[in-house]
């Protein structure tokens, strides 16, 4: 069945069930807000930034004096190569380069081949059935703390690290997580026992990069099947309700104390095989609950090479 | 005769007011996380940071009530108590038309489902035995307990069969017998909803408006399913007729809206706002 419109399907919802249709967005904090800028690097001095933003638009951003930048490493934000692909979390109406991420990405998936090129790894992983297979590159440097957080460096257990792109090819970096014990297909059930429905559920959010640039939004991961046309989806060790595509979430940076309200747009399936924690503030309750798109992730508070936060959901 | 059935209420009163505020007070303490009570009424009437506020006062009348219904003859309580029922009456019924997917939260959390008919008839029933208790003895209910015969607790074992049949609570403490997890959590087949879509008054109410029987669009929230179909208004303007059908309990509510293609919801021109069908499961 055609999926048509997260807002359509807001709209529809609300006028069946007498709800007020919300709009997308952060809620009021009272620090300052965070806001995420992403584009392609044009032109960068020590005190400017100078972007093509998604839109096509050229942002001109001031580079604050304690601002940092990542790629594959810290780096000098003066340092960062034109043409680099940067999220940028802007403070002062977004005028205000605060902290910069260039060519990020996020790989998550399931280890299906583990191939050598020299002394590199490379490996092929499943992304889900909407976000296909693709092959990475561990770099012999960044193998040693990998497979120290990866023990089972075998087909069928799940990978998940945090990288660069460099010429087209995603290379591993950083471990995203400790790797869970169990094959992807083995997820441990939810806890058994009726105990009603949770209006609040807590657990870990981590971000994904198969979102559209500047897109706002999480990947959910207990989604009905015959609606998504994604065979993993509805897989949690979490007692998550089923919600659908188009839902509004109201989700919390528990860390942060930040909140904003954001749709469901993708299927999260690689997330619900996850039974991890996250301990950027303490230790959070076991289960990955929603992968948010880097933009969502970056104005929650979240830094994307910690790749984590406790977070607690509920409708919007 | 009508009086010794009316005096057999005052113990199933005592019992349902006692078990409310038991409920409620639960409902509130156990709430670790902010936001359950979204779900329930009365408390989804009122700005969230009062919910909890309303649920426990709504509780500490209750215990009140039961109190002076068990501890004194004063007619204040009984009185009081008819007036609550008859309130809570309305309030339930306001609460269907405005938040149809609220549960009534006469019971707490376990009174989740939307307010049905059912619902709106126990409080009614309630309301009735509470004015009955006007017509008896003003002694106290604990004195009127004590003196019990048998054709009191007969009496009293009627009523408090028709306070279970009009209960849906008693439906969902079945499922959860049953069922290791809420409504929200289990796989439910889409076909069925549909097959209850389609044997519901609300759809044959609608299906003349339809430009087409099959749906294009579906999907779960919850323990809501949606359909939506392509129609036009009476009108003739092109619209979406959208259903929502909840997924537990032999008798789901049906909820429909006609939205323009702006999105405005367009008027339903005194059709019910909701029909409960038969299905068996």
């Amino acid at each position: 069945m055609p999926y048509r419109s997260a807002d359509r399907r807001r709209t529809l919802a609300a006028a069946a069930l007498g709800r007020t249709v919300q709009e997308p967005g952060p809620l009021p904090f009272e620090g300052e807000s965070f806001h995420a800028v992403s584009g392609t690097v044009l032109d960068v001095s020590p005190h400017l930034i100078v972007i093509d933003t998604s839109e096509g638009e050229e942002e001109r951003l001031v580079i604050a004096p304690w601002a940092t930048a990542w790629r594959g490493e810290a780096v000098n934000p003066a340092d960062l190569p034109r043409g680099a692909n940067v999220i940028i979390k802007a403070l002062r109406s977004g005028r205000v380069v605060d902290r910069v991420w260039a060519d990020i990405t996020r790989i998550t998936g399931v280890i299906q081949s583990i191939g050598t090129e020299g002394k590199d790894h490379t490996v092929e992983l499943y992304c889900g059935p909407h976000r296909g297979r693709r092959t990475i590159v561990i770099p012999y440097r960044s193998s040693g703390r990998l497979r120290v957080r990866h023990p089972r460096f075998e087909p069928g257990y799940l990978f998940d690290a945090i990288g660069v792109r460099e010429d087209g090819t995603a290379r591993a970096r950083l471990p995203a997580t400790s790797q869970p014990p169990y094959r992807w297909t083995a997820v441990p059930p939810p806890p058994s026992g009726y105990i009603g429905v949770q209006s609040r559920i807590s657990g870990t959010a981590t971000w994904s990069d198969t979102f559209d640039d500047g897109e706002q939004g999480v990947a959910y991961p207990m989604l009905e099947r015959a609606d998504t046309a994604c065979d993993d989806t509805g897989v949690s060790c979490v007692g998550l309700p089923y919600l659908a595509l188009g839902s509004m979430l109201n989700v919390r940076n528990v860390c942060a104390g930040r909140t904003s309200l954001l749709p469901i747009v993708a299927c999260g399936c690689l997330a619900g095989r996850f039974c991890d924690r996250c301990l950027e503030c303490g230790t959070s309750p076991r289960g990955r609950i929603l992968e948010l798109s880097p933009s969502s992730f970056v104005e929650l508070g979240g830094d994307l090479t910690t790749g984590c936060f406790n977070a607690r959901i509920g409708m919007g | 005769m009508l009086t010794t059935i009316a005096a057999a209420q005052l113990p199933v009163v005592f019992v349902l007011l006692t078990a409310g505020t038991v409920a409620k007070v639960g409902t509130v303490v156990r709430e670790t996380e902010p936001g359950m009570l979204s779900k329930l009424g009365p408390a989804v009437l009122v700005p969230e940071r009062w919910r909890a506020t309303a649920m426990l006062c709504c509780a500490a009348v209750e215990l009140l009530l039961a109190s002076g219904l068990l501890l004194t003859g004063h007619p204040f309580f009984r009185w009081g108590t008819a007036g609550f029922f008859a309130v809570s009456t309305y309030v339930l019924w306001e609460l269907r038309r405005r938040r149809p997917d609220a549960g009534c939260g006469c019971f707490g959390e376990v009174s989740a489902l939307p307010v049905g008919r059912r619902s709106l008839g126990r409080t009614m029933v309630l309301t009735a035995m509470s004015l009955g208790l006007l017509l008896t003895p003003e002694i106290p209910g604990w004195e009127a307990m004590a003196a019990l015969t048998w054709t009191h607790a007969s009496a009293a074992l009627a009523g408090l069969l028709l306070l279970t049949v009009l209960s849906p609570e008693i439906e969902e403490a079945l499922a959860r017998l049953r069922h290791r997890a809420p409504c929200e959590q289990r796989r439910l087949d889409p076909a069925t909803a549909l097959g209850r879509l389609r044997s519901s008054t609300v759809w044959r109410s609608h299906v003349g408006l339809l430009s087409s029987e099959d749906p294009v669009d579906s999907w779960r929230e919850l323990c809501w399913r949606f359909f939506v179909y392509p129609g036009n208004s009476h009108a003739g303007a092109p619209i979406d007729v959208v259903f929502a059908i909840y997924l537990s309990g032999r008798h789901p509510a049906v909820r429909v809206a006609m939205v323009g293609l702006d999105g405005r919801p367009v008027a339903t021109e005194s059709l019910p706002e909701s029909l409960p069908i038969s299905a068996g499961r």
